[in-house]
């Protein structure tokens, strides 16, 4: 925003996590609205394509999260890893933890935007802008990740196939935050994919973008089954999607036995793509198809 | 990330306050923190000052160039602004605004980063480098130097950031394919369309540093 923007609205910068919770739970009973700002990739774009606001419109807080450390951060928590909701997708791609244990991750966090952008934006403004095109929001739902909310009442989790309930809408309450989100890693050396379909390499806004990643039992041999399958498909309906149809077919069967006819109506059922500046419905529908086939040929090679 | 509303191309045609008057103008926004109720499992909320609130300036120590700078820093302003207007380094150049462009690039910790979508406050305590500091004294520094000697530009706007973005991918990767180098500017816009120049000097740039 440039500061003419940003200049126009009421700002905050709380310093703690209490602190930025104890705000929103005050601004919420007297209805005000809050925008947190981490790392302003989105909001700040919205502010110049949106419309100018009504002049007797009042406008939100702004409140800086940006620094908050207690929203920093990888961390092992028993059998999951939590991630801090304001970790930039630089540091996400840079810890250790995550490019070991969580590759899929990494590979979408290296694929948001250029570098200036990753250092930026954060994994949980990603989550909150809920923009149907955000790679990290593909990447978590692949990995079945579990949203922390916090507030003053405290914290609830809520899984990210819960979170969203329309286009750019989801379950967060006024005065609420999202803390973290935790993702119990695949077993070491699992399968996964993560392929973004853009106009460019680098800093475009995807097309068609697939997250996956299967765990394999291939004690049987060629009757070799999925024990674990999460899928994100970005840009191919309002919100994010997360394939259930793919999931229910994959699951528990014989890798051989599931036909790509069926993995083709299972993946159409999951998404409705619409025509739009980037590309259009039938591109898509023939894009989703086909990233979902490769990824089960490429579980079906012997590995 | 951004938008997907199908908009992406529609410019913004509002006027607002100019930068200069921004910095100088007062805003009314009287955000009183209360200490909140502690339920079970809430955050713990520590005792402290008041937030930072807007139109009341906060000190800041910012470290530019080497040089330390103290500060009154209005929270809401980008680190952009107080670099051109504050310190005087108008070498970092106002572009899209919107993180966009990298016109703005500057270095924080060695990491090139869009000034105009960091909030100088954020910057505080860090290192901050702009292509005011890649010179050796008078002379032009080798990142520089090879933008120039490879007529890395046209109009030469967009190439403080341009340079800042291979300043940061050279500190990082010393020796970069074609490829890294190609990802590693992707941030950077050149409406002239001098890439493949730009990419030659960041080539050139990782040669001449070696050779400092």
């Amino acid at each position: 925003m440039s500061l003419h923007a940003l200049a126009d609205h009421p700002f905050a910068a709380p310093r703690s996590l209490a602190e930025a919770c104890a705000l929103l739970a005050e601004r919420a009973a007297r209805g005000e609205r809050t925008v947190l700002l981490a790392g302003g990739t989105d909001w700040i774009v919205e502010q110049h394509l949106a419309p100018a606001p009504a002049a007797d419109a009042p406008l939100p807080l702004v409140a800086d999260v940006s620094r908050l450390a207690e929203l920093r951060g990888v961390a092992e928590r028993g059998d999951a890893i939590r991630i801090g909701a304001g970790t930039t997708f630089l540091e996400l791609r840079r810890d250790p933890l995550v490019t070991a244990r969580l590759p899929l991750l990494a590979a979408a966090a290296r694929d948001v935007g250029a570098i200036q952008i990753q250092a930026r934006g954060t994994l949980a403004g990603n989550l909150a802008t809920g923009s149907p095109a955000a790679d990290g929001v593909a990447a978590l739902g692949a990995l079945d990740a579990v949203l922390e909310l916090a507030s003053v009442r405290g914290t609830r989790r809520v899984p990210i196939a819960a979170f969203y309930t329309g286009y750019r809408r989801n379950v967060l309450l006024p005065d609420e935050l999202i803390a973290a989100v935790e993702v119990v890693p695949p077993a070491p050396g699992s399968p996964f994919a993560w392929r973004k379909v853009g106009t460019r390499q680098a800093q475009a806004i995807s097309k068609v973008a697939l997250a996956a990643v299967a765990e394999l039992d291939r004690s049987e041999g060629p009757g070799a089954r999925l024990t674990r399958l999460g899928l994100g498909m970005a840009s191919v309906a309002p919100t994010v999607v997360f394939l259930p149809e793919v999931r229910a077919l994959g699951l528990g069967r014989p890798l051989a036995s599931i036909d790509d006819e069926a993995l083709a109506a299972a993946t159409l059922a999951g998404i409705s793509p619409i025509d739009d500046v980037r590309s259009t419905a039938s591109y898509r529908r023939h894009v989703a198809v086909a990233l979902v086939r490769r990824f089960f040929e490429s579980l079906r090679a012997p590995s | 990330m951004g938008s997907d509303k199908g908009d992406d191309d529609r410019l913004d045609g509002r006027e607002g306050v100019s930068r200069r008057g921004f910095l100088g103008s007062v805003v009314p926004a009287a955000v009183g923190v209360a200490v909140a109720a502690e339920a079970e499992g809430a955050p713990k909320a520590v005792p402290a000052e008041p937030v930072a609130k807007a139109g009341e300036p906060l000190k800041a120590t910012l470290r530019v160039n080497g040089r330390v700078h103290h500060v009154l820093v209005e929270p809401r302003a980008t680190l952009l602004s107080v670099l051109r207007e504050e310190l005087g380094l108008t070498g970092t150049k106002p572009g899209c605004e919107r993180g966009e462009c990298g016109a703005c690039t500057v270095l924080i910790d060695g990491v090139p980063r869009y000034s105009c979508l960091t909030l100088a406050l954020e910057a505080s305590g860090k290192e901050v480098t702009t292509v005011e500091g890649l010179m050796n004294g008078e002379e032009l520094g080798p990142t520089q130097r090879a933008f120039a000697e490879e007529d890395a530009f046209q109009c030469g706007y967009c190439t403080p950031g341009q340079v800042m973005a291979a300043e940061g991918l050279l500190r990082a990767n010393p020796s970069p394919a074609l490829d890294e180098i190609r990802l590693g500017m992707s941030g950077n816009l050149c409406r002239c369309g001098a890439y493949a120049h730009v990419f030659n000097a960041v080539a050139k740039a990782a040669e001449l540093r070696k050779g400092r």
